[in-house]
C-alpha cells in the first residue's frame, strides 16, 4: 500500500473560520481511518488581529511528529498566508481566493510569493459561498470542498463532520455550511479536472476499533473522570484551562465539583485538603502558578498527603511565552521547594499516555502518599491525535489507599517507618485511626520532633518510600535493534515524537541509531537508562529548554558527557534538526 | 456570659486534672501558661462534647504559629498545614467529606496577612467550616512582631519607631467579604465561645470567630488581660445580628462588643 | 531607490529569452514572468517527440525552477492577465492582483487558429499547443489507430511524422490557408502534398469539414465535401493567432497582434511585445509581418529585452529566406526549421 504522509495547513485571520476548518480536516480524515496529528497556532491577542495557522499531518501510518514541509496550503487570508510558503514542499498545492473583495497589491497576495513548482488553485470563495448560502461566513468550508476534490477526498467524509459539528446550530445553519461545503466542490471539479491529484489514498482496512481525535488536555480530562475525579480545584493559567473547562460540564454528572480557587495557592490547598479526606481531586496549571504551588507540595511530601497536579509547561521564566510551547520546569517538578522533598513527576509523549499515565497518577498518589506531577506542555495539551478510545480498566482505577489494620486501633501511628516506606494511612471518619498531620518533621506518631535521629530515619523513609514507586511506574521504552549504537536518542515529553520520527528516518538510511524514550521522570530507572546508554557510543538529548535539564538530571549515569541539543524556540522540536545532529555525530565522531 | 476573674492558667489546670474533657490529647501544649488559647481550645472541647460530636468525625485544619499547634492538642484529626492557606486546605476537607465537622483555626498574621487573600472567597463560596481566627494583634510565634491587626505606633524589634500601617479590623472584614455568620468573641469568655461556637456549627454556610486574645510573652501594652477584661462587653440585649448594616456600624467603631455580630440563614 | 520592475507576459520561447538577456546585463532588476499555463516553460516544438515516446516529459522543460531562483526572476505560473493599465503602469491579474510594472515585455505568444466554420466541432477536435494537449493525444492515441489532420501548419507536419512512427494510420487533408499568415501558394501546396504521399500519408482532397460525429467512444464520423469516413481522432491545425484579446482595450495598436515597430516598441513609452503575439513593422515591404516559430521568437525576446534596456537593436529582417520545409524550399524569413 503506497504511503501516505500529507501535511495540510489552514491559514488566515482571526475571524475567517480557520480553526473550525483545521478542525474538519482532523475529524474528516481521521474517519476516513487516517493517522491525524493536528496542531494549531492561534494569535495571543483575544480579538481581531492576528494570524492563525492550522496544521494537520495525516497519514496511514502512526504520525508522531508535526511535518517539516507543507503539502497543501489553504489559505483564507493571502497576507497571513505568505508566512507560510517557505515551508512548502516542492510541487505543493496552495488554494487561495481567485477573487478577493478588492483588489491586492503584489505584496498581499499569495499567487506571486510561491515557487513556481507549486500548484495554484485560485477560487473565488466569497462568491461561491454567497451563491450557496447566502452569507460568505461560509467560505472556509468552500475552500474545504475544493481541497475535497482536488486531493481526491471522498466528500461524505466531510458532509459527516460538518453534520456532526454543526448539528447542535440549527438546520439552517448546517444548511448553508454544507451548500458552502458543496459549492467548492462542483467548482474544483469541474474547473480543475485535469489537476486533480489523489494524494490521499484511503488505506486498505478500515480501523478495527472505533477511534477518537482528542487533545492531550482532553485525553487528562477523560482521565480523571475515568479514575473516579471528583473535585477540581483550579485557577485559569494558559495552556491549562481547557482541562477546568473539560471537567466543569462533566463532573456534575458524576455526582463531583470544579471549583475556581481565587489563585494556585488555595488550588493546590483544596486538592490536599480533598486527598486527605480521602477523596480524589486534581488541580492543573503551568509554569508560573506551579512556582506558588511548590510551598504546599513539599508540605505533602512531609506530611504524606497525595496530590496530582498537572503542570503545563509554557515558555518561561515567569510569565514568560505563555502560547509557547517549552519544556524548562522538570527542574521545578523534581527539585523544586524547600528540603529533600522527592515526589512523583511523570511526563507523557503523546495523547494516548496523557490518558493512561493521568489514571494511573492517581493510584501512586494514593499508594505513596505523595504528590504525583503530570508534565505536559503547550504543543501536547493542545494538538490532537487520533487513537482507539481510551477506557481505564478497574484495575486501574480503583482505589490504592493502604489503610491501617483494626489492631493498632488506639495506638495508631501515622507515620510508621516501615520496609517500604509506605505507612498506612486512616482518612478521618475512621474510628479509632485518629492523628494529626503536619509539616513539621515529627515521630512516627506525628507528634513534631526535630532530633537528629528522627530527621534522619523520617528522610530515609520519605526517600524509601518513593524510590519504591519506581516499580509500579512506567519502564523507559527502547526502539532500537537493541545492540550497540553509533547515536542512541533519549527524548522526553512531546519532543519524544520528534525523536522516534528523526531515528526512523536516520534507521531508514542505514544508520545505527535507537531511541529510548523516558516517561518516568522521577524516580527514574537508572539501572535501565543506564545500560541503554553504555551501548550508545554517543548519547544525545534533546530537549526544548535552554539548559539540558533532563540531561541534568540522568546524565552523570553516562561515563561520558551527554550532548546537549536544546531549542527555545517555543514551537515543537523539528524532527530534521535532530536527524541532523545525528549525522553530525556519525561523521565527525564528536560532539 | 460569665466572664471569669480567676487568673486562666489555674483554671485550665483545673480542668485538666479534672479530666472531664476527653477531647484533648495527651500532647502537653507548648503554650505560654495564661495564653488566650487556653480559654478558646476549652472552649471549642466543650463544644464539641456538648453537641456529641464524634472525634474522629471532627477535622481541625491549622496554619503556622502558636495556634498552629492546635490539632496536636485536640484528640480529633488534624491537619496542620502550611502558613496562611488553613481556609483552601479545610474547603478541599469540607467538599470531599460533607459529613465532617471541619474547623479551621489560625492567628491574626496567618489569616490577614499571608492568607488575606483566601477570606474573602471562603466567605464567598459560603463553605460549611468554622473558622477561629485567634486575634491578639502580635506574631507570637516568631517572637513578637507586629501583625495586621497591630494598633499604629505598636514598637517592636522590627519597628523600634512604631508601626504606621493602619490596623485590620477582622469583623468587618467577615461582614465585608459577606460571611453569612460573624462572631465575636473572648478568650477569656471560653463558655461564650463555647455557645457562639454551637451556633456556629448548626449554622449551614461559613461561620467566622474573630476571638480577643491575649499574648502574656510578647504583648505588655495592648491586648493585655487587663486592658482586654476592661474593653470588652456584651451586645446590648436589643441587638438584632440578622441587621446587616447595624452590624457594620457597630463594628465600625471597634467598640469591642463580643456576641453573635451576624448571622443570614441562606443554602450553602 | 527602488528597484525596476520588468513585468513579462509568457513563458515561452520569446518571454524566457526576454528574462534571460534582461538579467544578463541588468542583475538588480526584479524581473517577474506571468504564464498562463501552468507548466514550466516547455520548447512547442517537441511536443510531436513526445507524443511518439522519442522523448519524456521531462525532456520537454527548459529549465528547473532552481535556474529562476538563482537569477532572482520571479515565475507565476497558471496566473492570467486581465487587464493593463498604461497609465498608472499597473496590470491585473485574473485573481484580482495588481502588478506594478516599470518595464512590460507582451510575448503572450498565440493560441491555436480554428476558423469559424469550424468551432462548432471544437469538443470533438484535438490540437497541440501545450504538454496537456499532448498527455491527451497520448492517452487516446493508445485506443485508436487512425487520424484525420486537417489544416496542415508546421506543428501538423511535425505531428504527421510522429504519427507515422507509431505506425498509426494518418489521413491529411490540406488547406491553402493553413500556413497563415503566409498564403501557401498553389506550388508549394503540391510539393507538400507529394512530400507526405510519399512518407505514406493518404492526402485528401482539399475542401470543407460539414460534419462531425462521434460514433464510440474511439470513433468519429467525418463529412466532408468529397466523402464520409471514420476516423480515431480529428486533430485541426490551422496555425497560431496571437493571444491577444486580453489587450483590446487596453489602448496598444491591435491588428492579428500587437503592432510594433522594427524596435518592438509599441506606441507606449518602455512597452515592447515579441515573439508569436507580435505583428512587426518590415521596413522592407512597409508592411506589418507576424513572426512565429522557435527560433524567431527566442530572438525577438532578446531584442525587446535590449531595447528595453535603451539600445535600439533593430529585428533581423534579412532573410534567411531560403527555408526548406521537409526537401521543399519556402521563400519566407520567418520559419521555424523543420
Amino acid at each position: 500500500m503506497p504511503k501516505v504522509d500529507v501535511t495540510v495547513e489552514v491559514c488566515g485571520m482571526a475571524g475567517d473560520g480557520t480553526i473550525a476548518a483545521g478542525g474538519l480536516i482532523n475529524e474528516a480524515l481521521s474517519e476516513g481511518g487516517f493517522s491525524v496529528l493536528g496542531f494549531d497556532s492561534y494569535p495571543a491577542e483575544i480579538r481581531g488581529f492576528g494570524r492563525c495557522v492550522t496544521h494537520s499531518r495525516i497519514g496511514n501510518n502512526e504520525v508522531v511528529a508535526l511535518g517539516d514541509v507543507t503539502h497543501v496550503l489553504i489559505s483564507l487570508d493571502d497576507e497571513q498566508s505568505r508566512s507560510r510558503v517557505p515551508f512548502l514542499s516542492e510541487n505543493s498545492i496552495v488554494i487561495f481566493d481567485s477573487s478577493p473583495a478588492a483588489y491586492v497589491r503584489e505584496d498581499s497576495s499569495i499567487a506571486g510569493e510561491v515557487e513556481p513548482g507549486t500548484l495554484l488553485f485560485g477560487m473565488p470563495l466569497s462568491d461561491l459561498a454567497t451563491a450557496a448560502s447566502g452569507t460568505e461566513r461560509g467560505r472556509n468550508l468552500t475552500a474545504l470542498g475544493g481541497f475535497t476534490a482536488i486531493c481526491g477526498i471522498p466528500s461524505e467524509l466531510f458532509h459527516r463532520v460538518i453534520k456532526r459539528r454543526f448539528k447542535a446550530k440549527g438546520e439552517k445553519v448546517l444548511l448553508a455550511n454544507l451548500n458552502s461545503f458543496d459549492a467548492g466542490v462542483t467548482y474544483a471539479t469541474q474547473n480543475f479536472s485535469e489537476r486533480i491529484r489523489n494524494i490521499f489514498i484511503p488505506p486498505g482496512q478500515p480501523h478495527g476499533h472505533e477511534n477518537v481525535l482528542l487533545s492531550g488536555n482532553q485525553a487528562i480530562g477523560k482521565a480523571a473522570l475515568d479514575a473516579g475525579l471528583k473535585l477540581y480545584f483550579g485557577y485559569p493559567i494558559t495552556p491549562a484551562t481547557p482541562i477546568m473547562e473539560y471537567l466543569a460540564s462533566r463532573l456534575p454528572d458524576r455526582g463531583g465539583r470544579v471549583v475556581q480557587m481565587e489563585d494556585e495557592i488555595s488550588s493546590i490547598g483544596a486538592v490536599l485538603g480533598s486527598f486527605y479526606a480521602g477523596v480524589r481531586a486534581m488541580t492543573a496549571t503551568s509554569g508560573p502558578g506551579f512556582a506558588l504551588m511548590t510551598e504546599l507540595i513539599t508540605h505533602g511530601v512531609m506530611a504524606e498527603i497525595p496530590a496530582v497536579i498537572i503542570d503545563a509547561q509554557r515558555g518561561g521564566p515567569s510569565t514568560g511565552l505563555p502560547t509557547k510551547t517549552e519544556q524548562s520546569d522538570l527542574h521545578a517538578a523534581v527539585f523544586g521547594g524547600p528540603g529533600d522533598s522527592a515526589r512523583i513527576v511523570i511526563a507523557p509523549t503523546n495523547v494516548s499516555e496523557c490518558y493512561r499515565y493521568t489514571v494511573k497518577s492517581f493510584q501512586l498518589a494514593e499508594k505513596y502518599q505523595t504528590p504525583v506531577i503530570i508534565l505536559t506542555d503547550f504543543y501536547l495539551d493542545n494538538r490532537v491525535e487520533n487513537f482507539p478510545i481510551p477506557q481505564a480498566v478497574e484495575s486501574e482505577i480503583e482505589n490504592s489507599n493502604i489503610f491501617p489494620r483494626s489492631s493498632v486501633k488506639g495506638s495508631y501511628n501515622r507515620y510508621s517507618v516501615t520496609e517500604s516506606g509506605i505507612s498506612p494511612r486512616a482518612l478521618p471518619g475512621m474510628e479509632g485511626f485518629i492523628f494529626a498531620a503536619t509539616g513539621l518533621e515529627h515521630t512516627e506518631k506525628g507528634t513534631p520532633d526535630y532530633s537528629p535521629e528522627v530527621h534522619t530515619m523520617m528522610s530515609a523513609k520519605r526517600h524509601r518510600k518513593i524510590l519504591g514507586a519506581l516499580a509500579d511506574m512506567p519502564a523507559p521504552e527502547e526502539f532500537s535493534s537493541g545492540n550497540i549504537m553509533d547515536v542512541g536518542v533519549i527524548g522526553w515529553g512531546s519532543t519524544f515524537g520528534s525523536v522516534l520520527e528523526a531515528v526512523n528516518m536516520a534507521r531508514g538510511r542505514g544508520m545505527n541509531v535507537g531511541a529510548l524514550k523516558i516517561t518516568s521522570i522521577f524516580p527514574f530507572h537508572l539501572d535501565v537508562i543506564r545500560e541503554f546508554m553504555n551501548r550508545c557510543s554517543h548519547c544525545l538529548v534533546p530537549e526544548l529548554n535552554f539548559e539540558g535539564q533532563l540531561a541534568n538530571l540522568i546524565g552523570h549515569l553516562h561515563t561520558k558527557d551527554v550532548v546537549r541539543l536544546n531549542r527555545v524556540t517555543g514551537m515543537p522540536f523539528p524532527p530534521s534538526a535532530i536527524l541532523a545532529k545525528i549525522e553530525d555525530l556519525i561523521q565527525t565522531g564528536d560532539e | 456570659m460569665k466572664i471569669p476573674g480567676r487568673d486562666l492558667a489555674e483554671h485550665v489546670k483545673q480542668i485538666k486534672e479534672s479530666g472531664a474533657f476527653d477531647v484533648r490529647s495527651n500532647a502537653l501544649p507548648t503554650w505560654c501558661p495564661g495564653c488566650g488559647y487556653f480559654g478558646i481550645h476549652q472552649g471549642l472541647n466543650e463544644c464539641i462534647r456538648e453537641l456529641g460530636l464524634p472525634h474522629h468525625k471532627v477535622v481541625v485544619v491549622s496554619g503556622i504559629g502558636c495556634a498552629g499547634r492546635y490539632p496536636f492538642f485536640t484528640n480529633t484529626y488534624g491537619l496542620h498545614t502550611v502558613h496562611g492557606r488553613t481556609l483552601p486546605v479545610a474547603t478541599g476537607v469540607k467538599m470531599a467529606n460533607p459529613e465532617l465537622a471541619v474547623f479551621a483555626v489560625g492567628g491574626d498574621g496567618d489569616g490577614l496577612a499571608i492568607g488575606g487573600g483566601h477570606l474573602p472567597h471562603v466567605a464567598r463560596r459560603n463553605v460549611n467550616i468554622n473558622y477561629l481566627l485567634f486575634d491578639n494583634s502580635i506574631y507570637g510565634l516568631t517572637k513578637g512582631q507586629p501583625s495586621p491587626s497591630s494598633p499604629q505606633g505598636t514598637k517592636s524589634k522590627v519597628s523600634p519607631y512604631g508601626t504606621v500601617d493602619k490596623p485590620l479590623n477582622a469583623t468587618l472584614l467577615a461582614l465585608t467579604y459577606g460571611a453569612s455568620f460573624v462572631a465575636r468573641l473572648f478568650a477569656g469568655d471560653p463558655s461564650g465561645i463555647t455557645n457562639a461556637l454551637i451556633e456556629g456549627i448548626r449554622h449551614p454556610g461559613f461561620s467566622l470567630f474573630h476571638i480577643y486574645t491575649s499574648c502574656v510573652t510578647f504583648d505588655k501594652v495592648f491586648k493585655t488581660w487587663a486592658n482586654l477584661k476592661r474593653w470588652v462587653h456584651p451586645l446590648p440585649q436589643d441587638y438584632d445580628p440578622t441587621d446587616l448594616r447595624q452590624a457594620f456600624d457597630r463594628v465600625l467603631d471597634d467598640d469591642f462588643s463580643i456576641g453573635i455580630i451576624y448571622r443570614r440563614t441562606e443554602k450553602a | 531607490m527602488a528597484q525596476e520592475h520588468c513585468v513579462i507576459i509568457g513563458n515561452g520561447p520569446a518571454a524566457n529569452q526576454a528574462a534571460l538577456t534582461l538579467r544578463e546585463n541588468s542583475p538588480d532588476m526584479l524581473i517577474t514572468l506571468v504564464g498562463q499555463e501552468p507548466f514550466p516553460h516547455y520548447r512547442p516544438h517537441l511536443l510531436p517527440d513526445y507524443i511518439s515516446g522519442k522523448l519524456s516529459e521531462n525532456d520537454l522543460y527548459v529549465s528547473p525552477t532552481e535556474f529562476y531562483k538563482r537569477s532572482g526572476i520571479k515565475v507565476r505560473l497558471g496566473q492570467q492577465v486581465v487587464n493593463i493599465d498604461f497609465c498608472s503602469r499597473e496590470l491585473a491579474l485574473s485573481h484580482k492582483e495588481i502588478i506594478s510594472f516599470d518595464g512590460l515585455i507582451i510575448a503572450c505568444g498565440g493560441r491555436q487558429r480554428i476558423p469559424e466554420r469550424m468551432q462548432v466541432f471544437e469538443d470533438l477536435m484535438l490540437t497541440l499547443k501545450t504538454p496537456a494537449d499532448a498527455a491527451v493525444w497520448i492517452d487516446r492515441l493508445t485506443q485508436v489507430d487512425s487520424v484525420l489532420i486537417v489544416g496542415g501548419d508546421l506543428t501538423s507536419l511535425s505531428l504527421t511524422k510522429a504519427l507515422l512512427s507509431l505506425k498509426k494510420r494518418v489521413f491529411f487533408m490540406l488547406n491553402e490557408d493553413s500556413f497563415w499568415p503566409v498564403p501557401l501558394g498553389t506550388e508549394v501546396a503540391q510539393q507538400v502534398r507529394l512530400r507526405l504521399m510519399e512518407k505514406g500519408v493518404e492526402v485528401l482532397e482539399s475542401g470543407r469539414i460539414r460534419r462531425v460525429a462521434r460514433i464510440s467512444d474511439v470513433r468519429l464520423e467525418v463529412e466532408t465535401d468529397w466523402e464520409t469516413f471514420k476516423v480515431g481522432i480529428l486533430g485541426v491545425f490551422y496555425g497560431m493567432v496571437p493571444d491577444v484579446k486580453f489587450l483590446a482595450r487596453s489602448g496598444l495598436d491591435i491588428d492579428r497582434g500587437i503592432l510594433v515597430d522594427e524596435h518592438l516598441r509599441t506606441r507606449f513609452d518602455l512597452v515592447y511585445a515579441a515573439g508569436d503575439c507580435a505583428q512587426v513593422y518590415h521596413p522592407g515591404i512597409k508592411d506589418y509581418w507576424v513572426s512565429i516559430g522557435y527560433e524567431n521568437a527566442i530572438s525577438l525576446g532578446k531584442v525587446a529585452a535590449l531595447n528595453l534596456l535603451g539600445g535600439m537593436y533593430a529585428v533581423e529582417t534579412a532573410p534567411s529566406s531560403i527555408f526548406t520545409v521537409d526537401g521543399i524550399v519556402v521563400n519566407t524569413s520567418w520559419w521555424l526549421e523543420f
